[in-house]
């Protein structure tokens, strides 16, 4: 049987930038019998195969208004991944994920394993966002960085695929007896893409 | 014609499995009794009947044979339960098992109930129920001789050498991490012994390659000691054990724990039965039978197709569903359904009216391979013929006896149970089915006093669905029947575990939970109708009869029940180490309201003490029996964590509560929360970001019914379980039926309208309470995220008033949030006293004395004004007036003022990204040597 790690992946963003719809089209998408109806749009979670292992992704969804701001840290504490969204049609939400990511850098887990989806790209010809801008941006930081459209399904699989990537293998010591296994938190690998 | 069935007729049971991680619907599939073959009529109207019913079966609705593919399993787990258990009814009736048993032969086979009683006589099974003893009973009471989890395999292979075949020990192996169980074998199989690997799933236990599962390792040995399954033939009581004749003689025993083994006690008959003896009188020669036995031997055990699961059905094995095999395979299921749509009464319907009902009848599922498969069906045996076969087959059969022993050879007589099987499943699902429906009736769950006792031959007829009452009832009769009177409570199964209890089920439906499935929600069958839905649209029929297997199926809950309520008695048993540990803990903190300085940090108390206990429960000895043989291993954690709240939570709750109360009181936050819920009130939703509907006076009310009942629990878990059943209340109203996902962005300005509209102060400190003292394991799932949530919205609301506070508010949650994350992160260590909060470090510096610093308690409302108070008097000033508080950071003095909160500006101060050296300063406000006097002093700070 394989292991199946939860990994808490925080969503942040901009309000209206496509953050749950992301969401709903990566666990919503897919021919998964595991995916079970859930409260809400706002905690999804959706399990893949990575490896020998399986992922099973908790996504926690943020409110992007500024008002909610504060509350952000209670969302990302404890995550092993973050996905930052922006849209590529507005400059603002660019900046917004700046800051997401500097907070981040500050206050979050360390080793978070930073994910950027510049989403709406369906709309690039009404683009504010170059793409090079942000995979120069995101290289800087560390980060993943790919252009999704939630409405077309592109990139949406490859952005979480990408997560898993990151998300560096258990010690298969620690397997134990337990299929179960809980990480809360990526160990060292991230950490060394970063430098 | 014996070779062809040779493997199957020693196969009482064939493994028929097809598992996931998933939570397993396992079914039973029946021992397809054969005791009719001596009647060549009914044989023969069987095979009549058989072939109608093939026939039919090809047209038949595939929902209805789905339907009643759910009906039958649903009763036969509760006919297989009957078998396992030794109920009191059967007691009260001063009916002997053995009785009943001889009874039914009688009527069935026409043979004299002394033979029978004398057949019985020797089996070990039989012997114990003679002497009104089980073989779980003996089981249960012996387990520190055979459950040795930490003998190593070396130590157990020692102690099975000098034992005869059949005889077991459970351990622990250490090469495959897992509980194995150890079996001396004869030798002509040529290894002195073999071990079997038991396997833990959520909730139950099996051996590796069957696909049978028991709720507890008692149960699955006392199965096996009956039916070999997948062993080479069945488990043997070590002599002493199975001719004891009281508890005490057992309790007597077991007190030798491993010493049993190599003590006098542990004599061996005078002559031992072999393990596997052969029946005579049937015709089947010792010889033949051992071949057979070694044909199958050690068989190996493999994964079938789901093709090949239902090859093993039709072999009268148990099939093995989950949910996930239902929706992979519905369509082959489907397909291959045949039932007959139309049965004949045979000859046993009106027989079966007078006598204890014979075994219910293989699903019609089996029929899915039509008449060549059928062939095979033949080999099915009964149980108790399998014990005699295997064990005292030589006693069960004088010459007189004419019940056919060795099934393999009597194809009608198979075929006929097989057909009767399809009809009695065909009446199940259909009203006016005839004189099986009375039978259903006797049959039911709940009705008719459990008949079939361990061994006994004769099963109850499958309920019928018209008969069926609801699904509690079937809960009820199986729990009834659990060996452990303890075990009667297991009634209430907790709902919240398979939301909580197992984090792969963090995302089980809530949908289900407003509805009367509310009592009895095991996710995944639910789940799985909901998913299947999309393909084909179920009756509504169907998915009751689905809810009535997930009812059954909560009766497997009875091992954890029966734990926590173990737990909990310990734990007011002072005499033990744990019960001590408790009591003390709790008039503790019951008599020493002033230990703690917050109601974090009193919370974290508690929840540290609960881990700890668990920790030392986990480990500790005075568990009896085990946690281990009752509770798979991946389930231990939640099972502790539940008995935790209930020794230690419940008894504190109204302490906790009215402490938590007085504390925020004292802080000053109970009256800012009521202040600022009045202004959040007054304001219309899209003032507060809201752009979603909201529920109206109605829900709203719903919704505050639901935290009423949340202030009367004292899980933390049922707790969120209430608050997950609010949100989705809200996310119900959100979306009303738009189709629309609506994300946190939208959510969370409802979520804190509503919370708003509740006007529930209290739900403050339920906040509180379920956030420090949920198991941290279950934070990052639906329930933390929604917690976090409601955490959320109510920081919002306590802080709506004022822009500053607004803007305070970032740096204070994220502090909260900090130490919080704190205590999860480090995984349950040793809370740290929470001096952050509470405390300020004041320096006094007189122009001539220099500096002095004292800690001063400063709860997070308490204003500047307040803290030089107190200043004055720690300090002794004499001229208070003269004198004001001062922050000295970045090499600059301001002064605050008055209306001000200092532990507000050291929370953010603190949560700035650069650290700051800052201090407070209490001292003169002229003679300021050193820099400028602020009296905005806070405002500076915000901005800055």
């Amino acid at each position: 049987m394989m292991a199946i790690r939860e990994l808490k992946v925080c969503l942040l963003g901009d309000t209206g930038v496509g953050k749950s719809s992301i969401v709903c089209r990566f666990v919503q998408d897919h021919f998964d019998h595991n995916i079970s109806p859930t409260i809400g749009a706002s905690f999804m979670t959706k399990t893949v195969p990575c490896g020998n292992e399986l992922h099973k992704f908790l996504i926690w969804d943020t409110a992007g208004q500024e008002r909610f701001h504060s509350l952000a840290p209670m969302y990302y504490r404890g995550s092993a991944a973050a996905v930052i969204v922006y849209d590529i049609t507005k400059q603002d939400s660019f900046y917004t994920l700046k800051k997401w990511v500097k907070e981040l850098k500050e206050h979050g887990p360390e080793n978070i394993v930073m994910a950027i989806a510049g989403n709406k790209c369906d709309l690039s010809d009404i683009r504010e966002v170059p793409l090079k801008d942000a995979k120069e941006y995101a290289e800087s930081i560390g980060a993943i960085v790919v252009e999704t459209s939630a409405k077309n399904a592109i990139n949406i699989e490859e952005l979480f695929q990408g997560i898993s990537r990151q998300i560096p293998p258990l010690d298969p010591h620690e397997n134990g007896n337990n299929g179960i296994i809980k990480v809360e938190k990526p160990t060292t690998q991230a950490s060394r893409r970063c430098c | 014609v014996l070779d062809s069935f040779s493997q199957e007729s020693t196969l009482p049971f064939r493994e028929a499995r097809k598992r996931t991680r998933f939570q397993p619907v396992q079914v039973w599939r029946n021992f397809t009794a054969s005791q009719t073959t001596e009647s060549p009529a009914c044989g023969g109207a069987s095979l009549g009947e058989m072939s109608a019913w093939t026939m039919g079966a090809r047209g038949l609705d595939k929902r209805g044979s789905f339907f009643k593919l759910i009906d039958t399993i649903a009763s036969e787990i509760g006919e297989l339960k009957q078998e396992m258990v030794r109920t009191d009814v059967s007691l009260e009736n001063g009916l002997e098992p053995a009785e009943t048993h001889s009874m039914v032969r009688h009527k069935d086979g026409g043979y004299s109930e002394e033979e029978d009683v004398k057949t019985c006589a020797r089996d070990s099974g039989y012997d114990s129920l003679s002497n009104r003893l089980s073989i779980l009973d003996r089981l249960l009471h012996t387990h520190p001789i055979w459950l040795q989890l930490s003998l190593s395999e070396e130590e157990a292979a020692e102690v099975l050498q000098a034992q005869p075949p059949g005889i077991f020990l459970v351990h622990k192996s250490t090469k495959m991490q897992k509980k194995v169980l150890s079996l001396r074998l004869p030798c002509e199989f040529g290894a002195p012994l073999k071990e079997f690997a038991i396997k833990e799933s959520t909730y139950t236990f099996s051996l590796e390659g069957s696909g049978i599962s028991f709720a507890d390792l008692f149960r699955l040995i006392a199965f096996y000691c009956i039916s070999r399954d997948v062993l080479p033939f069945t488990l043997k009581l070590p002599y002493a054990i199975s001719t004891a004749k009281s508890e005490a003689q057992l309790e007597e025993l077991a007190q030798m724990g491993l010493n049993f083994w190599s003590s006098p006690a542990d004599s061996k008959p005078p002559n031992p039965p072999p393990p596997h003896r052969p029946l005579s009188s049937d015709g089947v020669c010792p010889a033949s039978l051992r071949q057979l036995c070694l044909i199958n031997g050690v068989h190996s055990i493999k994964t079938r197709t789901p093709s090949e699961l239902e090859c093993s059905q039709t072999n009268g094995a148990l099939c093995f569903i989950n949910p996930l095999f239902l929706k992979v395979h519905s369509q082959d299921l489907s397909g291959g359904l045949k039932r007959p749509s139309t049965r004949t009464p045979n000859a046993n319907g009106t027989e079966r009216t007078r006598s204890p009902p014979p075994r219910p009848p293989p699903p019609a599922i089996n029929s899915l391979h039509t008449s060549p498969r059928l062939a095979r069906t033949e080999t099915q045996t009964s149980m108790p013929e399998t014990v005699n076969h295997n064990k005292h087959g030589n006693v069960a059969l004088p010459g007189t006896k004419p019940t056919p022993i060795p099934p393999p050879r009597l194809k009608k007589q198979a075929s006929f149970l097989e057909a009767e099987g399809g009809a009695k499943t065909l009446s199940s699902g259909r009203p006016g089915a005839g004189p099986e429906l009375e039978l259903g009736t006797a049959g039911s769950p709940g009705g008719a006093p459990p008949e079939a006792t361990l061994g006994d031959c004769t099963r109850a007829p499958p309920p019928s669905s018209e008969s069926r009452p609801p699904c509690h009832g079937g809960r009820q009769r199986l729990s009834d029947m659990s060996i452990s009177t303890s075990s009667s409570d297991s009634l209430e199964f907790d709902r919240s575990m398979p939301l909580f209890g197992y984090e792969a089920d963090t995302n089980s439906s809530l949908e289900d939970y407003d509805g009367e499935s509310d009592q009895e929600t095991m996710a995944p069958p639910i789940k799985s109708k909901k998913k299947r839905s999309s393909s084909f649209v179920l009756p509504k029929l169907v998915k009751s009869q689905l809810q009535k297997v997930s009812g059954v199926f909560s009766s497997f809950m009875t091992p954890e029940k029966r734990m926590v309520r173990r737990i909990a008695e310990l734990s007011r048993d002072k005499c033990t180490y744990f019960g001590c540990l408790v009591q003390d803990y709790v008039s503790f903190l019951q008599e020493n309201k002033e230990c703690h300085v917050s109601s974090t940090d009193m919370l974290q108390t508690i929840r540290q003490f609960m881990t700890q206990v668990k920790n030392y429960l986990s480990q500790s000895s005075e568990l009896d029996p085990p946690i281990e043989s009752l509770i798979p291993e991946d389930q231990i954690d939640v099972v502790l964590e539940k008995a935790m709240h209930k020794c230690i939570l419940k008894p504190l709750k109204g302490h906790v509560e009215a402490m938590l109360k007085d504390f925020h009181m004292a802080d000053g936050s109970w009256k800012q929360l009521k202040e600022n819920l009045q202004l959040v009130r007054q304001r219309n939703p899209q003032e507060l970001g809201v752009f979603a509907p909201t529920p109206d006076f109605v829900d709203v009310e719903k919704i505050k019914v639901k935290f009423m009942t949340m202030q009367k629990m004292y899980s933390p878990e049922k707790k969120v379980m209430l608050l997950l059943r609010v949100c989705k209340l809200i996310y119900t109203v959100m979306e009303n039926n738009s189709g629309r996902m609506y994300g946190a962005d939208d959510f969370l300005p409802v979520l804190t309208y509503v919370i708003a509209q509740c006007d529930m102060l209290e739900l403050d400190t339920e906040i509180e309470y379920m956030m420090e003292l949920l198991d941290p394991s279950l934070l990052h799932g639906e329930g933390g995220y929604y917690l976090t949530s409601a955490y959320g919205a109510l920081s919002l609301i306590k802080n709506f008033q004022e822009e500053q506070a607004a803007r305070l508010l970032s740096s204070e949650t994220r502090d909260t949030l900090r130490q919080w994350h704190k205590r999860r992160t480090t995984n349950r260590t040793i809370p740290s006293v929470d001096d952050f909060q509470n405390y300020l470090r004041v320096a006094f510096q007189e122009v001539n004395s220099g500096c002095t610093g004292k800690t001063l308690l400063v709860r997070p409302y308490i204003t500047t004004e307040d803290v030089c108070q107190i200043c004055a008097e720690k300090f002794k000033v004499g001229d208070p007036e003269e004198y004001s508080l001062f922050l000295f950071v970045d090499e600059t003095w301001q002064q605050l003022a008055e209306d001000t909160y200092p532990q507000k500006i050291k929370a953010e101060l603190h949560s700035r990204p650069q650290p700051h050296i800052f201090h407070f300063v209490y001292k003169r406000i002229k003679n300021d040597p050193y820099g400028v006097i602020f009296q905005n002093g806070e405002e500076d700070l915000t901005t800055s």
